[in-house]
C-alpha cells in the first residue's frame, strides 16, 4: 500500500495510485493541531491576533483589520462597517498600510521547529498553511466594493499596494522556508464566487499573476514541492494562469467549474481537489445518502487521475459536525469499488 | 449617435467621468429627463445580462453602476416628483449571522438601477430589523434577503417567516445567495428567487409591475 504522500504523487503525476486521495489526508501532517492539522506555527502567526473560534470576540489583526468570527459560521471575516475600513482612500495607501513586523529573534523561530521536525515526511507532506493571500488582503484592507472599483479607478496605486503586500509575503515565505522547510504550501486566496471569477482573466493576468509569480516562484525555488491553492469558487477561466504560476493542485474547485472537463483539458499540468460543493452537502439537513450520492458522482465522473475528491471547504473540517467524516467514509467506499 | 444613446453606451462602459457631462448635454438638447433615466436603466440591463452570461465581471458591474449613479445625480433635479423611484422602495440586507456583502451590494446596485429606491440595512441583519424597516419606510414594494452560507440558510428561512408572520403586506420578498435555490426559496415561502444580480433586477421589476 502506498503512503498517503506516494499515493498523492501517483495521482497528480498520472501514475498508478492504489486508491483515491481522501480529501486532505496527505496534508494532515500535524494531527494534533486543531482544525487545520497542518503547520502554521511561527512567531508572526502566533503573535497575529485571530479570533479563538466561532463566536469569540472580534480582534484587530497585525494589518489593522478587524476580524470577526460569528458563531455557526465556517470561518472568520473582515469587518468594514462603522469606520472599520483600514484603507479608505487607495491613493493614500503608503501613509496608512503598515505590513506586520517579521523581525523576530532567531530563538522565536526556533521555538516552533520541533513541530515541523516531528512530521513523518514519508507518510505526509509537511504542509504549511498561508492565509489570506494577496487578493484577500486587498479586500480585507479596503472592503470588497472599494477594492474591485480600484482596479478601474486607481490601477497604479493598486499595483503599488499589491507589490507591497507580495514583497512582504515573499519575506515571510523566506523565513518559513529557512526555518521549517515545508514540502507543500496550502495557500488561501479566493479568486471568485460560486459562478464566476471576481476579475476578468485579462485583469487577473495584469494585476494578480505577477504577485503570485513572485510568491509561488519563491516557494518552488526554495524546496517546496507542491503548491495547493485554495479558492472555493468558480475559477475555470483562471486555470491556465494557475498552471503558469506553478500551482499543482486547485483546491476548492466547485462543481460550477465542470471539473471533468478541466481534467480532460489540463490533467497532467494541474490537478483538481474538490467537486463536492459545501453548499450541497454541508448543511443542516445533510444525510449519509446525499453525501454518498455526491461522492459517487464526483469519483465516477472525474476518475482516478488528476482528481482528489474533497468538499470545497478550505481545510479538513465542515460547518456541520460529521459531514467531513461522512465524506471521507464515502470516498473510502468508492476506493474499494473503483480500485 | 444621439446624445441619449451615448449616455446609455457610456453607462454600459462604466465611464464615470463621462456620463455626468453626457447627461447634461442630453438635457441641453431637450431630451426628456425620464427618457435619459430610461436610457441609463436600459444600459444597466445590458450590464446585468452580460454579467449573468459571464461576459463581464464584478468590477465592470460596479463601475457601470457608479457611472449611472453619477448620471442620476445630474438628472435628479430635473426629474418630476418621484419618477426616479417609481417602482417603490426595496429593503435589502444580508441575514443575521452572515457578514457577506458583495453579492448583496451588487443586487442593491442593480435593483436600484432598475428604478427602486434602495434602503440597505447592511449585513448580519436580524429578522426584526427587516420588519422595523418595512414599517418605517413608505411605499415598500420589495424586500430582498441574502444568505451566502449553508449555515445561514436557517437564518434566511427565519427572516422570511418573521416578515410573513408580521402581518405587513403590499410587498414581495425575494431571496438569493450562493447556496440558495428556487426549491429552497419555495420551501421557505419567499415570493421569488434570483440566481444573480442581473436576474434580481429583472425579477424585481417583473414582480412589482
Amino acid at each position: 500500500m502506498l503512503t498517503r504522500r506516494q499515493n498523492l504523487l501517483e495521482t497528480i503525476r498520472g501514475g498508478n495510485p492504489d486508491r483515491f486521495v481522501n480529501q486532505y489526508e496527505a496534508f494532515e501532517c500535524a494531527p494534533d493541531v486543531p482544525m487545520f492539522k497542518m503547520l502554521f506555527f511561527d512567531p508572526y502567526t502566533m503573535s497575529n491576533p485571530f479570533p479563538a473560534g466561532p463566536g469569540a470576540p472580534d480582534v484587530v489583526n497585525s494589518w489593522g483589520v478587524t476580524i470577526s468570527w460569528p458563531a455557526n459560521v465556517p470561518g472568520p471575516f473582515p469587518l468594514h462597517h462603522d469606520g472599520l475600513k483600514v484603507l479608505k482612500d487607495i491613493t493614500k495607501w503608503k501613509e496608512v498600510v503598515k505590513a506586520p513586523n517579521l523581525d523576530f529573534p532567531q530563538e522565536e523561530w526556533d521555538k516552533y521547529k520541533p513541530i515541523a521536525g516531528a512530521v513523518d515526511r514519508n507518510e505526509y507532506f509537511a504542509t504549511y498553511v498561508v492565509a489570506p493571500g494577496v487578493f484577500e488582503q486587498l479586500h480585507y484592507l479596503m472592503g470588497m466594493d472599494d477594492c474591485l472599483l480600484a482596479f478601474y479607478e486607481e490601477p497604479e496605486a493598486l499595483k503599488e499596494l499589491i507589490e507591497y503586500i507580495s514583497d512582504w509575503e515573499v519575506r515571510y515565505a523566506k523565513l518559513i522556508c529557512e526555518n521549517y522547510h515545508p514540502d507543500a504550501i496550502f495557500h488561501h486566496d479566493d479568486w471568485g464566487s460560486y459562478k464566476s471569477s471576481f476579475l476578468s482573466p485579462e485583469m487577473f493576468a495584469e494585476f494578480i499573476v505577477p504577485a503570485f509569480k513572485k510568491i509561488y516562484g519563491f516557494y518552488k525555488a526554495n524546496g517546496v514541492e507542491l503548491i495547493i491553492h485554495h479558492s472555493d469558487s468558480y475559477a475555470a477561466n483562471l486555470v491556465p494562469f494557475m498552471i503558469d504560476l506553478g500551482i499543482d493542485i486547485f483546491q476548492g474547485c466547485s462543481t460550477t467549474n465542470n471539473v471533468p472537463e478541466l481534467i480532460k483539458k489540463y490533467g497532467g499540468k494541474i490537478s483538481f481537489m474538490g467537486d463536492i460543493d459545501n453548499g450541497v452537502v454541508d448543511k443542516e439537513d445533510w444525510t449519509k445518502e446525499l453525501i454518498e450520492r455526491e461522492v459517487r458522482r464526483a469519483c465516477e465522473t472525474n476518475g482516478k487521475l488528476y482528481f482528489i475528491p474533497n468538499t470545497t471547504m478550505g481545510g479538513p473540517m465542515s460547518s456541520y459536525p460529521g459531514v467531513y467524516e461522512a465524506v471521507s467514509e464515502a470516498i473510502d467506499k468508492m476506493s474499494k469499488e473503483m480500485f | 449617435m444621439a446624445k441619449i444613446d451615448e449616455v446609455k453606451a457610456q453607462v454600459e462602459a462604466g465611464k464615470t467621468k463621462l456620463v455626468p457631462g453626457l447627461v447634461q448635454e442630453a438635457l441641453d438638447e431637450k431630451s426628456a429627463p425620464n427618457d435619459i433615466l430610461q436610457a441609463m436603466i436600459n444600459g444597466m440591463k445590458v450590464v446585468g445580462d452580460r454579467f449573468s452570461a459571464g461576459e463581464i465581471f464584478v468590477p465592470e458591474m460596479l463601475i457601470a453602476a457608479k457611472a449611472m449613479a453619477k448620471g442620476v445625480e445630474v438628472l435628479k433635479p430635473h426629474l418630476a416628483g418621484d419618477a426616479a423611484t417609481s417602482l417603490g422602495a426595496c429593503i435589502i440586507g444580508t441575514v443575521e449571522g452572515d457578514l457577506h456583502d458583495i453579492g448583496k451590494n451588487l443586487v442593491s446596485m442593480m435593483i436600484g438601477s432598475a428604478g427602486f429606491e434602495m434602503v440597505d440595512l447592511g449585513v448580519d441583519v436580524p429578522a426584526e430589523k427587516f420588519v422595523e424597516a418595512i414599517k418605517e419606510t413608505p411605499n415598500v414594494s420589495l424586500v430582498a434577503c441574502s444568505a451566502l452560507l449553508t449555515t445561514t440558510m436557517p437564518s434566511l428561512k427565519n427572516t422570511v417567516k418573521v416578515i410573513k408572520d408580521s402581518g405587513l403586506s403590499g410587498f414581495k420578498v425575494i431571496v438569493g445567495g450562493a447556496p440558495i435555490t428556487q426549491e429552497f426559496a419555495n420551501e421557505i415561502g419567499a415570493d421569488a428567487y434570483a440566481a444573480d444580480a442581473g436576474a434580481a433586477a429583472e425579477t424585481a421589476k417583473a414582480m412589482v409591475n
